[in-house]
């Protein structure tokens, strides 16, 4: 008799359980959905900077024939917004523009070239206003407000002070600064924007399918800008190609969709350019950090001033909080006090920026692990060594009260520095003939979804639902957006985990409000902690249902019941009954089975009262990294070339360990494109960039190896241990290739991206100033 | 789904039909691969009510190649180029060239005569419709002022960026014209026209970022030739911020020969600095005499006089100018020691 | 202006009414119905929408439709037999070649454009032939090995 034993399905290499739909072409994404009769919709965009509107004139573009719909901000004047607290953006701009490309007047027509006509006879008027496309331009003094409210175009001011940096700096042997600047940079996923909105005008509902992270919040946002009570709106996510933050918030693209569909009856598919979704942005802001770090002689930090200036754009999005997350983060992964932190979140003429991929994190990160190195050098110590002088020991609470239960940080810095080499090869790389290579490190972290949602309603943080009936397949109903990043598939292999069963019998469905149970979205890397905890509970309680019903049918008690996955026995002689029977026997009693699981974080991971904003940062587990990156320095061209990437992430437990070194090489590959090509850039506030040529996006022949190695921490809280795994490791790519370049040339960059033309320069200027003191002597 | 602007396609099959269709439209534009014509179709910068489909025109789209002479059809296919082993072998600048362009789907569809005659690139040009609108748009569509040189009085400066051209100037290549005057050739050089100066008026031999080509109306280029130099060594390289798919921040040919220590001949090409692919003037003043630093200060000199990138892209010009030279120097130096 | 054009798509032949002024890429996602072939950018510069055209790799966001008479095309939707995914869908698959999954139909066409004309291509091939697709998700890494599994399967007789 063959051995029946469960089935594991946690840890291994596990594919995505919706791969054969992507590689077939099966897999519809927004703009795959095609309705007959419906409409294409258009978005008209300001070309003006900031001004006043006076008039938006439509009357000739009503006459395109074709034309079903237009829609400007007279149709609503509901504003929209991620944060409860900073709602000022309209789906099409009212009473003042404040960006080239901000939403102004929207069409639906029969065909493209209908709608596309119906843009080109829409005339805005406006009162133009001075604009500012830089953080020091908005903040000098006497300049126009972009909100009545923001006075000095500051969407906010952070300050904080724990312990005392003055007295930190006065211990310690060597205080150093440095300024950086960060390039805006943008999502790019490959998926543009899109929306197909269904109005149904004989029952009064709205359905919009979205190519969004959160459903919930576009749920939400349609409900607030339509005036529509929620249960006349369904919302449907379909597959989504990528998001890395800038779908997190509600897009104005699927408001004008809704708007225009509703204003004709009937159905708009509104898909973006890429050039529209490159301006509809929500990216990492430009910013300028001026940073000092105290560093005893023995590597130990003293202290920590930081300053930093967020570039935000016209509108404040998600920015109230990247400018939080900049200083709680620099805690929670070493041992800092006497910390003092200043952050200005500026409004601008520029697009909005959101929450990219390691939001609020990367720039800061950057900065502080370039000048820990630059200090280290000083001292005459060792990357690695100057790090481990400053280690947490977990548990632990941070200076703000962050909560730290798992710290894998020591073994990701062992696994590189023995993978890469370094002890043998730092500061021995071949250099000479105008080629030069070097080894640089760095680390980092980030959270496993934040503690406090945006928007607290006092329920569970995740909710998972499990259905099981007649046909015994296990069922999955989650909220949780699958974005590319297998958030399904994690799910169904907790859910078969448990049940001991093959992953083959479990379905997961997602992204429909009206099946789904709501989710607060896929982002801040939530999804594997919070919503798999969900789903590890409400397996439970599947299991717990099962086993009941298996001892009533095997005339046991409960807790003898051992499940096997495909068989229930109580004991090993017993014959037992097989999963079909038992579910047989469960239905008995209710029918088919629902169960649900709920997660909810502790209130100690809520971050304490400290300084206003203190919540943010607080998590209940940080994911760490540490990297190793070679480069070589061609000083001719000034050519950088990343031939390799050692990196290793403490993800907790690796629940599928190739879609977490699928996670951390697409992070540190983008982190990669941030450092060395990526930027957007503006004319007079016109992206230039906003086109995949100019925004230069790595391709397959600038990418190196990238060698993951996987660190389980076994954080106590997650589910099997687990924490995040695809954000964490971004930012330590960007520092660990600048501090690689210093070691190659010995000239450190503080500006990024590190772009040939930039590296050329430096390297001349330090010619001519060698020249010139040669010349001197 | 793109709403283009309506055009009508013509698939001529023989050289006569194609330059009768293009006769008698004058509004019309050749097709070829389509990677840099349709790009500027959709983004509204031209709109061609005819276009003519070069592809099937039989006469086009040969290769003849051998140690002595080379000739190829305007309709060839980069990839093809990259592929013939007696290009690879006798004209190898060309073939470096052409495996350089954009990335391996673009050079499957990008033709020769595309490539030759490339449309000038700026980032205040290549931009969608509604941005050019916003921006004013610029002397190279409907403006009336040069965004990268406010002062320019009526002078366009954007950039030419085909790789093939330098590499077959510098192979010292003529091109075989074909209109409704009939047949004829030119040297390379001479197809290109846009020197950008400020003090002449744009005429058929002097032009600018705009009027780049010295084709006249209804012309097609359909070949280029090549007779080789017995002993020619020739190379081609270029500096991109990424690998694939990009345009060149700068290209670079060389070809030379070598007579014992000496240069015997040299002539050096760039793309993607100037209005024109630059045939760099007064190299024969390098040759003979000893080779070395002399040879190299003299090409400095050179580039530092005739390259002159402008604010074309989002690369600043200055390290545009400076690695083109640092590209030629290197290149120098490899087909002269090897 | 409207022409009937022939040509072959995934190995059957067709004829269409088709404008002159439509993209190869709108014309099999919007009259035919085929999406899985992506736009991803406003063209040429992503590869999202590669198809094969008699075997190569070509961008349908570039190529007018009129000008495809006689040829034949081959989408995503044409590989796999009997049901079962090709090679190189199984190594996409496989080895997470695919994460959101956007970029992958343009990323294997042009392997299977690779595998066509290289059987067995070595990791630089590889590199090379797939230097016009943009991904945003992978990093690539598991891109390359998810080709090599796929050239192995092939050599062991699955079809590319």
């Amino acid at each position: 008799m063959n051995k029946i034993v469960p089935a594991h399905n946690i840890g291994g290499y596990v594919p995505m359980i919706d791969g054969p739909e992507k590689v077939s072409g099966r897999a519809k994404y927004t703009a795959d959905i095609l309705h007959p009769g419906m409409l294409a919709g258009r978005i008209y965009r300001s070309p003006y900077s900031h001004g006043e509107i006076v008039a938006v004139d439509v009357s000739e573009a009503l006459k395109v024939p074709g034309v079903r719909a237009i829609v400007t901000g007279a149709d609503c004047d509901k504003a929209f917004g991620v944060l409860p607290i900073a709602r000022t953006e309209y789906p099409l701009a009212r009473d003042r523009v404040r960006y080239r490309g901000e939403p102004v007047a929207a069409v639906a027509a029969v065909d493209d070239a209908s709608a596309r006509e119906a843009l080109r006879r829409i005339k805005l008027t406006v009162r133009e206003l001075p604009a500012y496309y830089t953080s020091k331009a908005a903040l000098a003094p006497g300049a126009v407000q972009l909100h009545e409210k923001k006075p000095g175009n500051v969407e906010r001011d952070v300050l904080f002070e724990l312990g005392s940096a003055e007295q930190g700096f006065a211990q310690a042997d060597l205080v150093r600064e440095g300024t950086y600047n960060c390039a805006e940079v943008c999502q790019n996923q490959m998926e543009m924007h899109a929306a197909v909105a269904e109005y149904d005008a004989v029952r009064e509902r709205m359905t919009v399918h979205a190519s969004t992270q959160v459903p919930y919040y576009v749920h939400l946002m349609l409900s607030q800008i339509l005036g529509m009570e929620m249960s006349r709106i369904r919302v449907i996510k379909p597959h989504v190609g990528g998001g890395f933050g800038c779908r997190t918030e509600t897009l104005a693209i699927e408001l004008i969709a809704a708007l225009l569909a509703r204003n004709c009856n009937g159905t708009v598919r509104l898909v973006t350019t890429r050039e529209e979704t490159f301006i509809t942005h929500r990216g990492r802001p430009e910013t300028d950090i001026k940073l000092k770090i105290g560093m005893r002689k023995d590597g130990r930090i003293k202290a920590v001033e930081c300053e930093c200036d967020q570039r935000g754009g016209a509108h404040s999005g998600y920015g109230v909080v990247t400018i939080l997350y900049a200083g709680s983060m620099l805690y929670a992964i070493y041992d800092l006090h006497n910390v003092k932190y200043t952050g200005r979140r500026v409004l601008t003429n520029t697009p909005p920026c959101g929450a990219f991929r390691g939001h609020g994190t990367v720039d800061i990160r950057f900065a502080f692990e370039s000048l820990v190195d630059e200090l280290a050098a000083e001292l005459g110590l060792d990357p690695f060594a100057v790090r481990r002088a400053n280690l947490l020991q977990a548990p632990t609470f941070t200076d703000n009260d962050m909560m730290v239960n798992s710290y894998g940080l020591p073994e990701c810095m062992d696994w590189v520095e023995k993978e890469s080499g370094w002890a043998r090869r730092k500061g021995k790389m071949p250099k000479g003939h105008g080629i030069s290579k070097g080894l640089g490190m760095a680390c980092s972290h980030y959270i496993s979804g934040a503690s406090k949602p945006v928007n607290w309603t006092g329920e569970p943080h995740a909710t998972v639902k499990i259905k099981l009936d007649f046909d015994g397949s296990i069922v999955v109903l989650s909220g949780a957006a699958d974005i590319g990043q297998g958030s399904t598939t994690i799910l169904a292999q907790t859910v078969a985990e448990v049940l001991g069963l093959d992953l083959s019998r479990v379905r997961v469905v997602t992204g429909d409000s009206e099946v789904v149970p709501k989710d607060n979205g896929s982002y801040s890397s939530r999804v594997t902690f919070m919503v798999g905890n969900a789903a590890l509970d409400a397996a439970r309680n599947l299991k717990s249902v099962l086993v009941s019903a298996a001892a009533r049918k095997l005339e046991a008690r409960p807790e003898d019941i051992e499940c096997l996955g495909e068989l229930y026995r109580a004991g090993a002689q017993d014959k037992g009954a097989t999963f079909d029977e038992v579910v047989a026997e469960a239905l008995k009693d209710s029918g088919t089975i629902t169960v649900t699981g709920n997660y909810s974080t502790t209130p100690e991971s809520h971050g304490g009262k400290k300084y206003r904003g203190s919540a943010i940062g607080g998590t209940m587990g940080y994911s760490y990294s540490a990297q190793v990156v070679e480069v070589t320095v061609d000083e001719e061209t000034g050519v950088v070339t990343v031939d390799r990437v050692w990196v290793a992430h403490d993800c907790g437990k690796a629940l599928n360990r190739l879609t977490v070194e699928g996670q951390v090489q697409g992070s540190v590959w983008m982190g990669m494109g941030q450092a060395m090509s990526e930027e957007a850039a503006y004319h007079d506030g016109l992206m230039l960039t906003a086109n995949m040529l100019d925004y230069r996006v790595p391709t397959i022949q600038d990418s190196p190896p990238i060698e993951v190695g996987i660190v389980e921490s076994m954080d106590p809280h997650g589910p099997f241990g687990a924490k995040e795994a695809g954000e964490g490791s971004l930012a330590a790519f960007l520092p660990a290739l600048t501090n690689a370049i210093a070691d190659a040339i010995g000239i450190r960059f503080n500006d990024l991206p590190v772009t040939p033309d930039r590296v050329f320069e430096a390297i001349e200027k330090r010619r001519l100033a060698l020249g010139k003191n040669n010349g001197g002597a | 789904m793109d709403a283009l602007p309506d055009f009508r396609v013509l698939n001529p099959a023989t050289l006569d039909e194609a330059l009768a269709v293009r006769a008698a439209h004058p509004g019309s534009m050749a097709l070829g691969g389509g990677t840099d014509l349709v790009v500027n179709i959709r983004r509204g910068i031209v709109a061609p009510p005819v276009l003519i489909d070069m592809n099937r025109v039989a006469e086009l789209s040969a290769i003849k190649a051998d140690a002595n002479t080379l000739e190829i059809g305007a309709s060839v296919r980069l990839t093809a180029l990259v592929e013939n082993p007696a290009i690879v072998q006798h004209y190898p600048a060309l073939a470096q060239a052409a495996s350089r362009v954009a990335g391996p789907t673009q050079r499957n569809m990008g033709t020769v005569g595309g490539n030759l005659c490339l449309d000038t690139r700026c980032i205040f040009y290549n931009q969608s419709e509604w941005w050019r609108d916003a921006n004013s748009h610029c002397l190279k569509t409907t403006g009336s002022v040069c965004h990268v040189a406010p002062k320019s009085r009526g002078v366009c400066f954007a950039t030419f960026s085909g790789d093939l051209a330098p590499a077959l100037l510098a192979l010292g290549a003529e091109v075989d014209i074909a209109g409704p005057a009939g047949k004829r050739s030119i040297p390379l050089d001479k197809l290109y026209i846009g020197f950008a100066r400020q003090d002449v008026p744009v005429t058929e031999t002097q032009g600018d970022g705009k009027y780049f080509l010295s084709l006249r109306s209804g012309e097609i280029v359909t070949a280029v030739r090549v007779t080789n130099t017995p002993g020619l060594r020739s190379a081609y390289d270029k500096i991109r911020i990424r690998k694939s798919i990009e345009y060149p921040v700068a290209g670079v040919a060389v070809a030379l020969r070598r007579a014992d220590d000496m240069l015997a001949d040299l002539r050096v090409a760039f793309t993607g600095t100037n209005p024109r692919p630059i045939l760099l003037e007064g190299t024969a003043e390098l040759c003979g005499g000893k080779f070395g630093e002399r040879v190299f200060k003299g090409l400095d000199a050179l580039v530092r006089d005739q390259i002159m990138p402008m604010k074309t892209t989002f690369t600043p010009g200055h390290y545009r100018r400076r690695v083109a030279g640092v590209l030629a120097r290197r290149l120098l130096t490899r087909l002269f020691e090897t | 202006m409207t022409r009937l054009l022939e040509f072959t798509l995934n190995g059957r032949d067709r004829t269409d009414a088709v404008a002159d002024n439509i993209l190869l890429l709108d014309f099999l996602r919007e009259k035919v119905g085929l999406t899985g072939t992506k736009t991803g950018c406003d063209g040429g510069e992503c590869g999202a929408c590669t198809v094969l055209i008699d075997d190569k790799p070509a961008l349908s966001c570039l190529t007018i439709a009129a000008t495809v008479q006689g040829r034949r095309v081959d989408t995503i939707e044409s590989l796999g037999t009997d049901g079962q995914l090709s090679a190189v869908q199984r190594g996409f698959h496989e080895k997470l070649g695919s994460q959101c999954g956007y970029c992958t139909p343009g990323f294997i066409m042009a392997s299977a454009g690779l595998l066509r004309k290289i059987p067995n291509p070595n990791e630089a091939e590889i590199i090379e032939a797939l230097g016009s697709n943009i991904c945003r998700c992978t990093g690539y890494v598991k891109i390359i090995e998810a080709v090599k599994y796929a050239a192995a399967l092939n050599a062991q007789g699955v079809a590319p």
